[in-house]
């Protein structure tokens, strides 16, 4: 440990102490002997509020440190934390469910719900990764695939029992408040359990950082290991979900702020993230009470994290060195590939057309379906057309974006989702909500674009360095998105109308669609799809990674740059009408890719026509759901998504 | 004739000197193998001389008599092909795709690929040998396939110079023989220059006509490879005790003494 660092850290400690004395300056603190009898109330708020609180911080952010370097370790994978595998995600749904189905669940405290809600998450990551030999790049797409989903049915719940919203959307940003030490007692034997297991595991950890085949040539039980290890993680995790709810970033940040520091080896790793989880949460703490005062309840200090961490990982991002090893474990098995793409294209087509009309006629009626006559269609069709028209402009503008940012990262993660356009876009969307009075749509449009730009501009401040790996941009991406879930969580948890209203967008709805509208978006997917078309030779290229694409001639950076601002345009005007949680620019990519169309234009459009399709059937089934309500669309396209992508990566590859 | 004209050059990354104050002359027209120690620099003078070195360099690098940098993009490209140390997985790509990729410096992102272009990759995939398998997935050819397919590509360049970054470490010893011999070919009878950077030093005094050696980022030889292939030279640059052999046919053969 250099002396730099050891500055630093004590710095961080004494700022974030200093945070915390600046707010408690005005309590006194509490005489012996330490019971409430006996005591004024301000030394109550002190010694059974501000205390505990502190020390909470300082042991959730230490235990969400250690479970991220676990991840990390044994899945030998530098963007793995209990949020990108879905175990945060599924304690949370498995919290929301019983909030609102089963509340006598909940007599005997969170830990056990939210503890089986992770464990299912994991367990269910876990088989998927266990039929892919535990590929790290396998393991993260099923997490994010199992934690949207789950988030996803959880956004459903949670609209659909309006009355609960603010109690989880609380729970959701993470609410550091205490009123007593059960807390801290609840969170210190969590973490004494998890550094003991952590100690007993650092060894083994170390044998299996040299790759599966060669920890299993060493005579290690690689399955036992990572089982235990991931298991532990998701114990740690889950316990402090269920103590104190989402706090995003901690479990990503710390150990990547630890290799950054120069924390070499496991040994040192599992140690030093701990103290480094500790501090990030202490210092967003100590700044939410500064900023809050006492008195600030329901100020989230898990949405703050985010805050803290994020633009601390963004900064550090070109100074982390050493990533992935080489020769981690093959992903996927080879795709399929079609000889003749071309009568599958067009039927892909057929299809798409065919179905839009379908849809067009066909409709739920109270007591049952109808297929419009004449005059219904055309008293309908003002109604229908637009918003069909614009889902399916959305799905392709979204499929088009994620098959560029696929093919040009090289990384089949890549997607306007997860590369943070959309959180960004989402960001842009709810600041105009907050600043104005009353924005009208096209405002509200600029404030989206410009919030996908923002974002995308920071991205891209990255790609434009030469040196930048793909997997680098990915973090770059997760750490903007959760920047902006972060701020969003706390704008939410204001609670008014406002809140309600990006709430809503946030899920997605093609509802208040113009016809105008529609039909620019699906212009703007026609012209990226052109573009795309015209560049597929880049796209091409690109994938080889840019030593052979610049031997011949390309120059990486522009085409990044020209291929990243096609996606943020597309990704944009998609978000403004799916919201933000819809994955069709994740999912149409690989459904085209697992069809067997390879070549870059073939894929193009088949990703498009995929899109567009997905986002029909969505928002058929949105409107038909619950009838005579209406289901937010994004949302749909997600929960129909996702599992069926699940599904695909549980099935061996042939 | 000069291919390269290297003056000065120094490369530096933090911490250390990856070349130093290197000044050579690459002549055209041959064979050239590039030979040294782990951490000679040979990796990082092909880099600098393919444009792909991210680090910053000093000194003047001439390449056909013209600044290296001067070059445009696609221009270079015409001119001079690279093949990386390792080929990246050509997810879902035919080989005939993969080969047609090397016509990319002539039409460009948009360009009509016209009969000029159709035959020369007919013609690439001819002299490599693997017209057969133009229709194969890259991905599911064998190493030496692999190779052959991807030295394809830089013939369907058509560009007078290849770099090529240790082209047969991956290779069993027939692979090797028979990548080598194929660059030779190439070279000789089409008029190309190449560069190699080469580990085993038999193989490069059996397959090139002139030897580079570098030592700690300094040129430490350069001449033919019977110049090379003498034990105190070899053991000046591998800085181990070396023995030179010969075999019945007269060629002569290193080990470690």
């Amino acid at each position: 440990m250099t002396l730099g660092l050891r500055m630093m850290l004590s710095l961080w400690g004494l700022a974030a102490a200093a945070l915390w004395l600046w707010a408690a300056r005005d309590l006194p603190w509490p005489t012996w002997p330490f019971v409430p009898q006996g005591q004024s109330l301000d030394q109550i708020r002190m010694g059974w509020g501000l205390m505990p609180r502190g020390v909470v911080a300082l042991l959730a952010g230490a235990a969400l440190g250690l479970s991220g370097a676990i991840l990390q370790v044994v899945l030998r994978n530098p963007v793995a934390d209990p949020t990108t595998l879905g175990i945060s995600a599924g304690a949370q749904l498995a919290l929301v469910l019983a909030t609102v189905f089963a509340p006598g669940l909940l007599v005997k405290g969170q830990w056990p719900v939210a503890m089986a809600g992770g464990l299912a998450a994991a367990a269910l990551v876990l088989g998927i990764g266990a039929r892919r030999g535990f590929a790290p790049v396998a393991m993260v797409i099923a997490g994010m695939l199992v934690g949207l989903t789950a988030s996803a049915i959880a956004t459903a719940v949670t609209l659909a029992q309006g009355q609960y919203l603010l109690s989880l959307v609380i729970w959701n940003g993470g609410a550091l408040v205490q009123q007593d030490w059960t807390g801290v007692r609840h969170l210190a034997l969590l973490l004494g359990l998890g550094a003991m297991g952590a100690a007993l595991l650092a060894r083994p950890l170390r044998v299996l950082s040299i790759g599966a085949d060669g920890a299993a040539g060493l005579g290690l039980n690689v399955t036992l290991v990572r089982l235990t290890a991931v298991g532990l993680a998701v114990v740690i995790a889950a316990g402090v979900s269920a103590e104190l709810g989402l706090i995003a970033f901690v479990g990503l940040a710390a150990p990547a702020l630890a290799r950054a520091m120069g924390a070499r080896g496991i040994g040192p790793l599992l140690a030093l993230s701990p103290v480094l989880g500790a501090l990030i949460l202490s210092l967003s703490d100590g700044l939410v009470l500064a900023w809050a005062g006492t008195g600030g309840q329901t100020f989230l200090t898990g949405a703050l994290t985010g805050l803290v961490g994020g633009p601390l990982l963004i900064w550090l991002l070109p100074r982390l060195r050493g990533s992935t090893p080489p020769g981690t474990e093959a992903g996927d098995g080879p795709a399929p590939r079609l000889a003749r793409p071309g009568p599958w294209l067009a039927g892909l087509a057929v299809a798409l057309v065919v179905a839009a009309g379908l849809l067009l006629w066909i409709g739920r009626v109270p007591g049952g379906w109808a297929i419009l006559d004449r005059e219904s269609l055309a008293a309908f069709l003002p109604l229908r057309l637009p918003r069909l028209v614009a889902a399916a402009g959305a799905g392709a503008a979204l499929a088009l974006a994620g098959t560029m940012l696929q093919r040009l990262t090289a990384n089949p993660l890549a997607s306007p989702e997860v590369l943070g356009v959309s959180g960004g876009a989402a960001l842009g969307y709810a600041g105009t909500v907050f600043a104005l009075a009353a924005p009208g749509a096209l405002i509200l449009g600029a404030g989206t674009a410009a919030g996908g730009a923002l974002a995308l501009a920071v991205v891209m401040a990255f790609t434009a360095r030469r040196d930048m790996p793909p997997e680098r941009v990915l973090l770059v991406g997760i750490a903007v998105s959760a920047l902006a879930s972060a701020v969003l969580s706390a704008m939410i948890a204001v609670g008014d109308a406002r809140a309600w209203a990006i709430l809503a967008w946030l899920s997605g709805s093609t509802g208040a669609v113009t016809l105008p509208v529609a039909l620019i978006l699906a212009g703007l997917a026609l012209v990226v799809w052109m573009a795309g078309l015209a560049l597929s030779r880049w796209l091409a290229l690109l994938p080889l990674g840019p030593a052979i694409a610049g031997g011949l001639g390309l120059d990486p950076r522009r085409a990044r740059v020209v291929l990243i601002l096609l996606a943020g345009l597309a990704t944009g005007a998609a978000t403004l009408v799916t919201g933000p949680l819809s994955f069709v620019g994740l999912m149409a990519p690989h459904l085209a890719r697992r069809m067997g169309l390879a070549r870059p234009a073939d894929q193009l459009t088949g990703a498009a026509l995929i899109g567009a399709g997905l986002m029909l059937a969505a928002d058929f089934g949105a409107r038909m759901a619950g009838f005579p309500y209406e289901l937010p669309l994004g949302l749909f396209a997600s929960l129909i998504g996702a599992p069926w992508l699940i599904w695909l990566m549980t099935r061996r590859s042939p | 004739m000069t291919l390269f004209q290297i003056h000065d050059l120094t490369v530096r990354v933090p911490g250390r000197t990856l070349l130093d104050n290197l000044t050579l002359d690459l002549p055209a027209g041959r064979v050239i193998g590039l030979i040294g120690h782990n951490g000679s620099g040979k990796s990082t003078l092909l880099k600098v001389l393919a444009r792909q070195m991210p680090a910053r360099i000093e000194g003047t690098v001439l390449f056909d008599g013209r600044p290296l940098s001067d070059l445009r993009g696609r221009d270079l490209a015409r001119r001079l092909a690279v093949l990386p140390q390792t080929t990246p997985p050509a997810e879902g790509m035919t080989l005939a795709e993969l080969v047609a990729l090397g016509r990319y410096p002539w039409h460009g992102a948009l360009g009509r690929p016209g009969p000029a272009d159709h035959d020369a990759i007919a013609a690439a995939l001819r002299e490599c040998g693997v017209a057969a398998l133009a229709d194969r997935l890259v991905d599911t050819l064998s190493g030496g396939e692999r190779q052959r397919g991807w030295l394809a590509m830089l013939v369907a360049q058509a560009a007078g110079t290849l770099l090529l970054d240790e082209p047969i470490s991956a290779l069993d010893i027939a692979h090797q023989v028979e990548v080598l011999s194929l660059v030779r070919r190439m070279c000789h009878d089409q008029g190309r220059s190449a560069v190699i950077v080469l580990h085993e030093v038999n193989m490069a005094a059996r397959f090139c006509d002139h030897v580079v050696a570098l030592r700690g980022g300094r040129l430490a030889l350069q001449g033919s490879p019977a110049d090379l292939m003498r034990a105190p030279a070899l053991t000046q640059i591998y800085g181990l005790p070396m023995q030179v052999l010969t075999r019945d046919d007269g060629l002569p053969v290193a080990i470690p003494a």
